[in-house]
């Protein structure tokens, strides 16, 4: 592909050879960027604002609430799959965990003690699943594509054991967080922002150049002495826990579980970090262009709604989209790339 | 040290001798906890069980020959299920040119994902995962969600009759055993496959057509899902929403049973169709033992999991050995 390409040495030139008005620095910041996650969220705006002239009442704190809550279980998932994807893997078994963790909190989510020592349980599960991805794909030099295809049906087996159809319930106390609001803003929109952070933060460490690094020249990453199975252990881990935080979140959103859940949540898990302008070969991408990836899908869903489409639509639309936003983000990057080099 | 040509057959297929002495042990253990599990009208139910997986396999070697991997399988499977049972409407008749039609619907599919991987350069996980739903969408929007009418009665009678103790369908598998094996050991297709799936660099230095061969692997995979679809519709009586799901887990843990490398190149049809009888006789093994259904899918992943480790093992091995 022409973006594995980009030349690193090429963009510090842009930022090097300029003066340092603020102005001009400005500018250069803005060549450097990558285009795609911008190209996202223009999109997801365009749609919703599509949305909220064809329904009246979008733009409200409710509505925002609903549309951010809705999304909120694939952003998370998304979160942790773009990471996964910045290593140029994948990780399927996301789908897996998720059904199981909704499963667990619909059997075991008794009372509001029982729900705080389970909902730790459920994230220890994740944490543990992705370990086991990372390490066969670490140690033993596993295709990730395979390991996780292998513990997606492992996960999604022991989901069946645990709760045999969808069901149970938990406490009301639990579901009713993800609709509530802090400080006159949902809760929902409150946990992207914290995760928003959360990535801004996380991007400046060590380990965040890492997963960067080994995503994009995984040579050159082990000479300048980055220790490839213990990078992977890490990012795999970081997917499983925020599929088992996601996990929690479709628990409060459905107010049951469902042992299939998982399924159905992957693709678009996919679909939304790619739409959010990571790239599939590694090395570029970040969750804030996610966020508006994720925004999308969930937006699409509901203008299909307002047009009084049948539901399924949505199905085609997500692998439709995906296979789109493949082709597109690469042929935008290449794209501003060449104009970088005018 | 020896050279790769001088070792025994036996020694390069390893795998594929393991994955059958494994196929005996099962069907003896079954014999143990269960009287009349070798009986032969058991038998025939569970070849004609495996035989719906080797069909998926099928395409799924082929494609994981080539390097890639096809997702989807399991609707490209229900689809033509679905579909022949609405359109056929219980009419032997119209069944006669519904197989073929729906067989070319799952070429058309399967051509639409090789020629996204090939000439769009989209990964086949994701190609073949977005064709997926588009699949799904497309036949949850055509039938407004419900499932699919009974089978015709020829369908029925295919999936099910027997000539003298052995089931039509096994013989349907036989020949597909033959003509898959002669097509990847003595054809020239085969041979591109192979060097396609080693390295298509080199494969493509060597004048092999890469885009041809890739394209036609995907559209094996497509009729062949297609094929395990309309027999599977027969055997079961009817077709409905979801059908298709465990042929996913199952293809690929057939194929890897078999012992082909996921990274493409190394494997063959007759370790993959081993692999179908191995996982047939887990699935009627296991509920005889107590074990649930979500069992089955626990050892699928299982079993994916310690097939692809052995074989990168083996691979380590054979490099330190050259």
């Amino acid at each position: 592909m022409i973006e594995r390409a980009d030349p690193s040495s090429a963009r510090a030139g842009v930022t090097a050879g300029l003066p340092s008005s603020p102005g001009s620095r400005l500018v250069a910041r803005a060549r450097r960027g990558d285009i795609r996650p911008v190209a996202a969220w223009i999109l997801m705006l365009a749609l919703f604002f599509t949305y909220a002239s064809l329904q009246p009442g979008v733009i409200s704190n409710a509505q925002i609430g609903t549309l951010c809550s809705d999304t909120l279980p694939l952003v998370t998932l998304a979160l942790g799959e773009g990471l996964v994807i910045i290593t140029a893997g994948i990780d399927l078994s996301v789908g897996g965990v998720l059904s199981l963790g909704t499963a667990i909190a619909a059997i075991h989510f008794t009372n509001s003690s029982q729900t705080f020592s389970w909902s730790i349980v459920i994230i220890l599960m994740g944490v543990t699943a992705g370990v086991i991805n990372g390490a066969l794909i670490g140690y033993l030099r596993l295709q990730p594509f395979i390991v996780t295809l292998a513990t997606w049906s492992i996960f999604d087996g022991l989901a069946l054991e645990v709760l045999p159809t969808q069901g149970g319930s938990v406490p009301t106390g639990f579901s009713n967080w993800i609709g509530a609001s802090t400080a006159g803003i949902p809760n929902a929109v409150w946990a992207i922002l914290v995760m928003a952070v959360l990535w801004l933060w996380f991007k400046q460490t060590r380990v965040a150049r890492r997963i960067f690094a080994l995503g994009s020249d995984r040579e050159g990453a082990r000479i300048s002495g980055v220790h490839r199975p213990r990078t992977l252990v890490v990012t795999y881990a970081i997917s499983g826990l925020c599929a088992a935080v996601a996990a929690l979140f479709y628990a409060m959103l459905t107010a049951s579980g469902d042992p299939t859940a998982g399924d159905g949540l992957i693709l678009p898990a996919v679909a939304a970090v790619v739409i959010g302008g990571t790239s599939l070969f590694g090395g570029q991408g970040g969750f804030i262009g996610t966020i508006a990836g994720a925004l999308t899908l969930t937006l699409l869903g509901d203008v299909i709604f307002v047009f009084n489409l049948p539901s399924y639509w949505t199905v085609f639309a997500d692998g439709f989209l995906l296979v789109v936003a493949v082709l597109l983000g690469g042929s935008l990057r290449s794209l501003q790339l060449r104009w970088l080099r005018r | 040290m020896k050279s790769f040509t001088s070792r025994p057959v036996l020694e390069r297929n390893r795998a594929i001798v393991l994955a059958y002495a494994l196929v005996v042990v099962l069907a003896i253990l079954g014999e143990l906890v269960a009287g009349g599990f070798l009986s032969v009208s058991h038998i025939d139910q569970l070849l004609i069980e495996a035989s719906f997986i080797a069909f998926v396999a099928l395409g799924q070697s082929f494609v994981i020959l080539s390097g890639g991997i096809d997702l989807s399988i399991p609707w490209v499977l229900n689809a033509a299920a679905v579909l022949l049972t609405i359109f056929a409407n219980g009419s032997n008749g119209k069944t006669l040119w519904l197989f073929p039609l729906l067989l070319a619907g799952g070429a058309v599919v399967g051509l639409v994902n090789g020629l996204g991987v090939i000439f769009l350069r989209i990964p086949p996980i994701i190609m073949t995962l977005g064709m997926s739903s588009m699949v799904e969408g497309g036949l949850l929007l055509y039938t407004n969600g419900s499932s699919g009418n009974n089978a015709p009665t020829g369908v029925v009678y295919m999936a099910t009759h027997r000539w003298g103790p052995v089931p039509v369908v096994a013989v349907v598998w036989l020949a597909v055993l033959v003509v898959a094996t002669v097509v990847l050991s003595a054809t020239p297709f085969g041979r591109r496959l192979y060097a396609t799936g080693l390295n298509r660099r080199v494969a493509e230095f060597s004048g092999v057509n890469v885009r041809w061969v890739t394209v036609s692997v995907y559209v094996i995979s497509g009729v062949a899902a297609a094929l395990a679809g309309l027999v599977l519709s027969g055997y079961v009586g009817e077709a409905y929403l979801g059908m298709g799901d465990p042929y996913l887990f199952a293809s690929v843990a057939a194929v890897a049973i078999g012992g082909a490398s996921v990274l493409g190149g190394t494997g063959n049809y007759v370790g993959t169709t081993a692999g179908a009888l191995v996982l047939a006789l887990l699935a009627a093994i296991l509920p005889i033992l107590g074990f649930s259904q979500a069992t089955l899918e626990i050892v699928y992943g299982l079993v994916i999991l310690v097939a692809v480790s052995l074989s990168s093992l083996r691979v380590a091995a054979n490099r330190s050995v050259d």
